[in-house]
C-alpha cells in the first residue's frame, strides 16, 4: 500500500477540548467532501473535561449536569462518559478507512494492538480485553478508546493516562463499567515522561498505518 | 416513491446494531449525505446518511433498539405529500386503501422475508405512528454543547423507558422519572399507563429468604400483559441466546434424571442475611457460597459423566441461570466460591448480572459451571424442578421460603420460613443417596450455621 499524507499536529500547551473538536469536525467534512484531502492527527492534552458519547448512559455521571464546576460536552463518539486532563495524552484520528478498512470493529481491535505496542516500548505490559474495548494493565484500565465514523471518515480515537490525576474519574463511572480501577503509565516506568510517550504515539501511527506526515 | 433506510454493517463480523438515536423526526426534511440517525457497534459510532433528498416518512425502530444488519428500519420519501400516506400505510389500519406504491413496498418485502415479518413491520409502524404523535423530545446533539445549558428542558429516560413509551403511547413529558437526577425508568412507564410494575427478572436482589409475604403482588396480581416476546398472532424467530438454550434443553434429553426435594428452615440464615446485606451481600452469594461449601464434602454431586467415566472437576464452580429480558437465559458462573469470602462473592455477582444484561460475559465466565443454581424464589414459587444443563451433573431448583406451620419434634407447633429446594442430578455419575447427604448438610449449614458463609 502507498503511504498517505497525514496532517499532524502536536501542540505542547493544553488545547481546548472544544477548539480541538471542532478542528477535527473541520478534517472531516473536508475529508467527506474530497477523498484526496489528507488524514489528520492530533496528539496533545486537555484541561479536565467529561465527554459523553451519544449513546452514553447520564446515570454514569456521578455529578449533576447542573454543576457549573464541570465542563461536560456530548460528542459524536461510541461508548459511555469518559474524562480527559493534563498528564493524559489524547490522540484524535480523522482517517479516511476506504483506504484502509471498512471495518469499525477491525479499527477498534487495530487501535489497542497501536496502544498495545506504544506501552511495549516502555516496557509495560499490557493487553485488550474482549468485550470490553481498551487496553488494560491487569484489571486496571490504562487506555480509553471512543470512534465516530461518517461515511467511513473517523473521528476521535483513544486517550492514555501517563501521569494525571485518577481521582477526577471518581465523579464518573469510567466508560460505564461499575468499579472500574484506572492506572497512570508512570506507575508502571517511573522513567517515562509525556513527551516521550508522544513521540512514539507519533511512530506507532506513522508506521501502524504507513503515513507521511507533514506537521502543521 | 419511498426508499428503505437499512440497518449498515460497521464491520464484517456485526450481526445486529444497535440504533443509538435518530437524528431526525418523522417529517422532517433530509438531503442526500446528510446524518439521519446513529447506531453503534461496541466502542465506535456511524453517522447513517440518507441516500437522497427527500423527507424521513417513518422511523421502524426506535432510539435504543438493535436491529439485524441489512433490515429496514425507516422509510425516506422523495416528496412531502408521500409522508401522511406511508404513515397511514404502515399503521395497517387500511391496508386497502394504500396507493399502489405502497403496495409494492411490501410485496418486495414479502419476496424475501416471511410474511410474518411484514406483520412485524406494520406492527412496529404502529408505534411509530404513535410516537408521532406523542413525540419524544431528543437532544440536540448536533452540535457540541457542554451540556450544563439546557439541562432543565431535557428529558432523561432509559432506553428501556423510551421503548416502552412508545410502544404504549405514554408520553414521556408527563411522567415523573424515579431514577437519578429524575431519569425515567421503565418503571415509571409502567406506573404511568396503570399497569403493575412487573417483578425483575433477573434473579437477584428480591431473594427468595427477603421478600415479605404482602409484597408477593404474583399470587394475587396477575402478571403484565406485555411480558411476551412477540404480539398475539405473531410467530417471532429465535433469537440467538433462545437457540442455544434449546439446544442445551433439547440435549437433555438423553441423561437419565432424577429429582430429589428437601424443606429447609431459612430462620436463620434470615437474620444473618439482614446483617450483612448492609454490606452489600446478596442472596444469591449467600446461596452460592452454602451450596459451594456443601459441595466441597460431597464432590460426588459436582462430578459429571463423560464417555471416559465419572468425570471429577478440579473446581467447584457454581453457575446460576439468569433471565434476559429479551428473551433465553444465561448462566453466569462464580468461580471458586469456596475461597472467595462472602463480600468478593457478591460484589462479583453484582459485576457478573451487570455484564449478562449488556451481554459483555466472556466465555469462560459462562460456560465453566460444574453445578447449576436456578432461583425462581423471587416469584413466590412454592417448588419446581429445573432441567439439566449439558456437561454437568446436578441442578438445584431453589423456589420461595414462605413462613409454614411446622410440627416440631416435641409436639408443639410453630411458625417457620421454610424453602423447598430440588435436586435434578444425573443418575448415571450421583445416585439417590448421594443427593439426599448432600441437601441433608446443605439443609444443615443454612439452618444452623449460616454465620460461617463469611469465609
Amino acid at each position: 500500500m502507498d503511504n498517505r499524507t497525514a496532517i499532524i499536529k502536536q501542540p505542547d500547551n493544553i488545547s481546548s477540548f472544544n477548539d480541538v473538536y471542532k478542528l477535527q469536525k473541520e478534517y472531516q467534512e473536508a475529508l467527506i467532501l474530497d477523498n484526496s484531502n489528507p488524514d489528520f492527527i492530533w496528539i496533545g492534552e486537555h484541561q479536565l473535561c467529561y465527554t459523553l458519547g451519544r449513546g452514553s448512559n447520564y446515570d454514569n455521571l456521578l455529578f449533576s449536569l447542573n454543576d457549573d464546576k464541570y465542563d461536560v460536552f456530548k460528542i459524536d463518539r461510541g461508548g459511555e462518559v469518559t474524562c480527559h486532563m493534563p498528564g493524559q495524552l489524547v490522540t484524535y484520528l480523522v482517517l479516511d478507512l476506504k483506504n484502509f478498512n471498512k471495518d469499525l470493529n477491525w479499527y477498534l481491535r487495530k487501535i489497542e494492538e497501536i496502544i498495545i505496542k506504544i506501552l511495549g516500548a516502555f516496557n509495560i505490559d499490557c493487553h485488550s480485553r474482549k468485550g470490553f474495548t481498551g487496553v488494560w494493565i491487569g484489571n486496571k484500565k490504562i487506555a480509553s478508546i471512543g470512534i465516530g465514523c461518517k461515511r467511513w471518515i473517523t473521528i476521535n480515537g483513544f486517550s492514555i493516562n501517563i501521569d494525571c490525576e485518577l481521582e477526577n474519574f471518581n465523579k464518573i463511572v469510567p466508560c460505564g463499567i461499575e468499579n472500574c480501577l484506572m492506572a497512570n503509565m508512570i506507575d508502571y516506568n517511573k522513567n517515562l515522561n509525556i513527551q516521550e510517550v508522544k513521540r512514539i504515539v507519533k511512530k506507532t501511527i506513522e508506521e501502524e498505518f504507513n503515513f507521511d506526515f507533514i506537521s502543521k | 416513491m419511498s426508499h428503505e433506510i437499512f440497518m449498515p454493517a460497521l464491520s464484517s463480523t456485526m450481526t445486529e446494531g444497535k440504533i443509538v438515536e435518530w437524528l431526525k423526526n418523522p417529517g422532517d426534511k433530509v438531503e442526500r449525505g446528510e446524518s439521519v440517525l446513529v447506531v453503534e457497534s461496541d466502542k465506535a459510532d456511524m453517522d447513517v446518511e440518507s441516500f437522497q433528498d427527500g423527507y424521513l416518512a417513518a422511523v421502524l425502530m426506535p432510539a435504543g433498539s438493535t436491529a439485524p444488519v441489512g433490515e429496514t428500519i425507516g422509510l425516506i420519501v422523495e416528496n412531502e405529500d408521500e409522508i401522511a400516506s406511508v404513515q397511514e400505510q404502515n399503521k395497517g389500519n387500511q391496508p386497502e386503501a394504500s396507493t399502489s406504491d405502497q403496495l409494492e413496498l411490501v410485496s418486495n418485502k414479502t419476496e424475501e422475508k416471511p410474511v410474518v415479518q411484514t406483520e412485524n413491520i406494520k406492527k412496529e409502524a404502529e408505534e411509530v405512528v404513535l410516537k408521532s404523535e406523542k413525540p419524544v423530545p431528543s437532544f440536540n446533539v448536533d452540535q457540541i454543547n457542554a451540556a450544563t445549558s439546557n439541562v432543565s428542558s431535557r428529558i432523561i429516560a432509559s432506553p428501556r423507558a423510551k421503548k416502552l413509551a412508545s410502544q404504549m403511547g405514554v408520553d414521556l413529558a408527563k411522567v415523573h422519572g424515579s431514577g437519578p437526577h429524575g431519569r425515567i425508568q421503565a418503571d415509571d412507564i409502567l406506573k404511568a399507563n396503570g399497569q403493575p410494575v412487573s417483578i425483575p427478572w433477573i434473579g437477584e436482589g428480591g431473594s427468595p429468604a427477603s421478600i415479605p409475604g404482602a409484597n408477593l403482588g404474583v399470587e394475587s396480581k396477575p402478571e403484565t400483559s406485555g411480558n411476551s416476546f412477540g404480539n398475539p398472532g405473531e410467530t417471532v424467530q429465535f433469537n440467538t441466546l433462545q437457540k442455544a438454550v434449546n439446544k442445551n434443553m433439547e440435549s437433555s434429553l438423553d441423561v437419565p434424571c432424577f429429582r430429589v426435594g428437601y424443606s429447609i428452615n431459612t430462620d436463620k440464615l434470615d437474620n444473618f442475611y439482614k446483617k450483612v446485606k448492609q454490606n452489600g451481600v446478596t442472596m444469591t452469594a449467600l446461596l452460592v457460597k452454602a451450596v459451594a461449601k456443601t459441595l466441597k464434602k460431597h464432590p460426588q454431586v459436582n462430578s459429571s459423566f463423560s464417555e471416559n467415566g465419572i468425570s471429577y472437576p478440579e473446581n467447584i464452580n457454581i453457575a446460576v441461570a439468569v433471565a434476559m429480558e429479551d428473551g433465553g437465559l444465561i448462566t453466569p458462573v462464580l468461580k471458586e466460591p469456596c475461597n472467595t469470602d462472602l463480600f468478593e462473592l457478591s460484589r462479583e455477582w453484582k459485576d457478573l448480572v451487570k455484564r449478562s444484561r449488556s451481554k459483555q460475559l466472556e466465555p469462560d465466565e459462562y460456560s465453566t459451571g460444574t453445578f447449576t443454581l436456578s432461583n425462581l424464589g423471587m416469584f413466590g414459587v412454592d417448588r419446581f424442578d429445573a432441567i439439566l444443563p449439558p456437561g454437568t451433573g446436578a441442578i438445584l431448583a431453589i423456589a420461595s421460603s414462605k413462613p409454614t406451620v411446622v410440627a416440631n419434634s416435641d409436639g408443639s407447633i410453630s411458625v417457620k420460613k421454610i424453602m423447598q429446594v430440588n435436586l435434578t442430578a444425573d443418575h448415571r455419575v450421583i445416585y439417590g443417596a448421594d443427593g439426599a447427604s448432600f441437601l441433608k448438610d446443605l439443609a444443615n449449614l443454612i439452618e444452623n450455621e449460616p454465620e460461617t458463609l463469611v469465609s
